[in-house]
């Protein structure tokens, strides 16, 4: 144990999650709700200004750990992972105040040690390390999943099942992959060439919501708690975008992966009627144009997916907390039973607008000027080489840009704010939630301000890894995404009038998960039963076997029984000289 | 007649009981909910497309695909936005079933929701 913590003091630099993370642990042990939200709020800044006081120079390498062969690098710092560090933080900061009402113990503690292990994870110098905080930030937020009520029991097992299998898939590949190295277990690019390479990527794969790996996101969010939701929404998704943007860049089958994951959620998102889960097939197409962008791997694409996690997990915080406001106060967040909420909530209904505005990537908004880099590098690497399967995906992403608009951008607030009036008159949403949305909204403005000098893009670009020179707006680049906004909203508005627009209606819509909680459920339980029937006529044979073998040892060695007849007295004895004269044989023959 | 759609159970949004319940910010914002602002909302999104495409003319892409011309992305806008919604229905008589169709209470209705006006 000395040796452990001589281990950890002389460290130096330390990871900037361990304090949230034993910001997390001391919660549990606060009974006043107003100290343990102190913490809640001060630990993200902590982490934060230690994560600016450690980043001093290109690559900051520390907190050095020897356990047994295994040498674990508990923190590197470099232009890559500080992006995420800071955007965990700030989540944390305005997750913090969004949850300031909600006086649980549960919540703000597994808040902080899942946030803490996701910025430890980040910070993640090897592999190893990676897989640790991997795992833990599954086990500390499946009880944000699990304080969401009743029904939310099952998802949560699920949720852990998932991560647990992703972690136990990385771990597989890390190890493969490091003993290959010679035990190097560090983490940097890998590719698809290095052994265990692919057993990471799956790893990676189900945390960031690979097609068919994807239903926890739609099975789980939706059923947390208010509070965790929305913190939910920002850590792990983000947490495995780092670390494929950092194992694979440049992978051109994620091309493909993140392609695919930007339009099928759209289809899903058309038909479902519960806002939070239609937030969470929008979050699902999000990360399609990242893992695109991450398999494009040009410094632009980069660039671009750094700067998309930034702008993301603040439009979608913040439209997670409208819809968490619209549940606080309404009850519910299912379309069929909201609508005119903006005569009762207009303070929350226009910035639920501005990230619907946002997440659309409309001009002088945060997703405009970062999403714009991701599709750009598309069409750079369609026109230089990427072939006709490129421009395929150039037009995927446009597809889903345009599936975006319909989802998040018109869905989730027309059906919530205007359509009909659901008779909801209810009270404006609590001030510490407002605050939070306002800070995000604002944050939704400001990194998109083409104002120079009062931060802005350029201000957000100086944080992205890469020094490109990138601007997005040229008038072209505005008129042709207006074009594509406005052709969307001209559809919804012709669509609505020539009464083609769905009405929302109550329903369970079916997704790849119905493969396991319907089909593999009953099969599973067809085995159970079949099992036990066998297991009752194996019973049966079982008995009368042993029933008809005892009847038969009875005749043979029973006192009234063959082997005790007068009449082959003899028998035995002749059979006892036989395999005396055969052992004898045996003997001599083994002896010459 | 009144040119809104309110709820059946709730007053006229103009009308004094009616708007006893309107949040004071949303007072001067009520027009949006009559029924002739959201007929003529499509006006908005026409005007704007008109004059984004025709700048399209004039500012071609600088970062064009083979199929780029002045409006192209209007076009893909509003044929991807009609492909998903007309989708709607059918993909809805596939995959849609009876809520709880898993034996599982849905997404958590709150006991004790907000403070209501009521």
């Amino acid at each position: 144990m000395s040796d452990i913590l001589a281990n950890f003091f002389s460290m130096g630099n330390f990871n900037p999650g361990f304090i949230i993370i034993l910001a997390g642990l001391l919660c549990i042990f606060i009974p006043v709700s107003e100290i343990r939200k102190a913490l809640v709020l001060l630990a993200p800044i902590a982490g934060g200004v230690l994560i600016f006081q450690q980043f001093t120079s290109a690559e900051v390498i520390g907190g050095i750990w020897q356990v047994g062969p295994l040498k674990l690098t508990t923190l590197r710092i470099d232009s890559l992972a500080i992006i995420w560090g800071y955007i965990f933080c700030l989540a944390g900061v305005l997750n913090a105040i969004f949850g300031f009402h909600e006086k649980c113990k549960i919540t703000d503690s597994s808040a902080l040690i899942y946030m803490g292990a996701a910025v430890a994870a980040v910070f993640a110098g090897d592999l190893i390390t990676l897989f640790v905080f991997w795992e833990l930030t599954a086990i500390s937020s499946v009880f944000l999943i699990w304080k969401g009520g009743d029904g939310s029991f099952q998802a949560g097992i699920r949720y852990l099942a998932y991560h647990v299998t992703s972690g136990v898939l990385l771990l597989a590949g890390a190890v493969i992959y490091g003993m290959s190295r010679g035990g190097d277990y560090s983490f940097n690019y890998i590719g698809l060439d290095a052994p265990g390479a692919w057993l990471i990527l799956l790893g990676m794969g189900i945390k960031v919501g690979f097609p068919f790996l994807h239903n926890w996101i739609q099975d789980s969010y939706p059923k947390a708690s208010i509070t965790g939701t929305v913190i939910l929404s920002v850590f792990t998704t983000k947490l495995a975008l780092y670390a494929l943007a950092r194992g694979f860049p440049g992978t051109e089958l994620l091309i493909y992966i993140g392609a695919i994951m930007t339009c099928f959620p759209v289809f899903f998102a058309v038909i479902e009627n519960d806002l939070r889960k239609v937030l969470a097939y929008s979050l699902n197409n999000q990360l399609g144009f990242m893992v695109c962008g991450i398999g494009i791997g040009s410094q632009l694409a980069m660039n671009g997916v750094a700067g998309q996690v930034v702008a993301h997990v603040i439009f979608k915080s913040l439209l997670f907390m409208s819809m968490g406001a619209v549940m606080h106060r309404v009850g519910t967040a299912k379309a069929s039973e909201l609508g005119g909420l903006f005569r009762s909530m207009p303070i929350t209904a226009v910035f639920c607008l501005i990230g619907a505005g946002s997440i659309a990537a409309f001009p002088l908004l945060a997703g405009f000027v970062t999403k714009s880099m991701i599709i750009t590098s598309a069409i750079d690497h369609a026109s230089y080489g990427g072939g006709p399967a490129m421009w395929v995906v150039v037009l995927m992403l446009l597809f889903a840009s345009a599936g975006v608009m319909e989802h998040s951008g018109i869905k989730v607030p027309h059906f919530t704010f205007f359509a009909h009036d659901g008779g909801h008159r209810v009270k404006e949403a609590p001030w510490n939630m407002l605050v939070a949305m306002g800070l995000a909204a604002a944050l939704c403005i400001f990194l998109a301000s083409p104002i120079p000098g009062i931060g802005g893009y350029k201000w957000l670009y100086s944080m992205l890894p890469y020094d490109v020179e990138y601007n997005p707006y040229t008038t072209d680049h505005v008129v042709f995404q207006l074009q594509l906004l406005f052709a969307a909203m001209f559809a919804f508005a012709f669509l609505k009038r020539q009464g083609v627009y769905p009405d929302e209606r109550k329903a369970e819509i079916l997704d790849f998960d119905w493969t396991h909680r319907k089909l593999g459920a009953n099969i599973a339980i067809w085995v159970g039963a079949m099992w036990t029937r066998l297991s009752a006529n194996g019973a049966n044979v079982r008995a009368s076997f042993v029933d008809v073998a005892g009847r038969r040892l009875q005749q043979l060695f029973s006192p009234a029984g063959a082997f005790s007849a007068a009449s082959p007295s003899g028998l035995p004895a002749l059979l006892t000289s036989a395999m005396l004269a055969f052992a004898m044989i045996v003997i001599f023959v083994a002896a010459t | 007649m009144s040119d809104h759609h309110d709820h059946p159970d709730m007053p006229d949004d103009y009308s004094p009981e009616g708007l006893a319940h309107i949040h004071p910010y949303a007072k001067p914002f009520l027009f949006l909910g009559k029924e002739s602002v959201k007929r003529n909302f499509i006006w908005f999104p026409v005007v704007g497309l008109i004059i984004v495409s025709i700048m399209g003319f004039f500012f071609p892409p600088k970062h064009p695909a083979p199929w780029d011309f002045g409006f192209s992305w209007a076009v893909i806008g509003f044929a991807a936005y009609t492909v998903v919604v007309l989708s709607a229905e059918p993909l809805f008589r596939l995959l849609a079933r009876e809520e709880n169709y898993y034996g599982e209470e849905e997404a958590p209705k709150l006991k004790n929701k907000g403070d209501h006006y009521e």
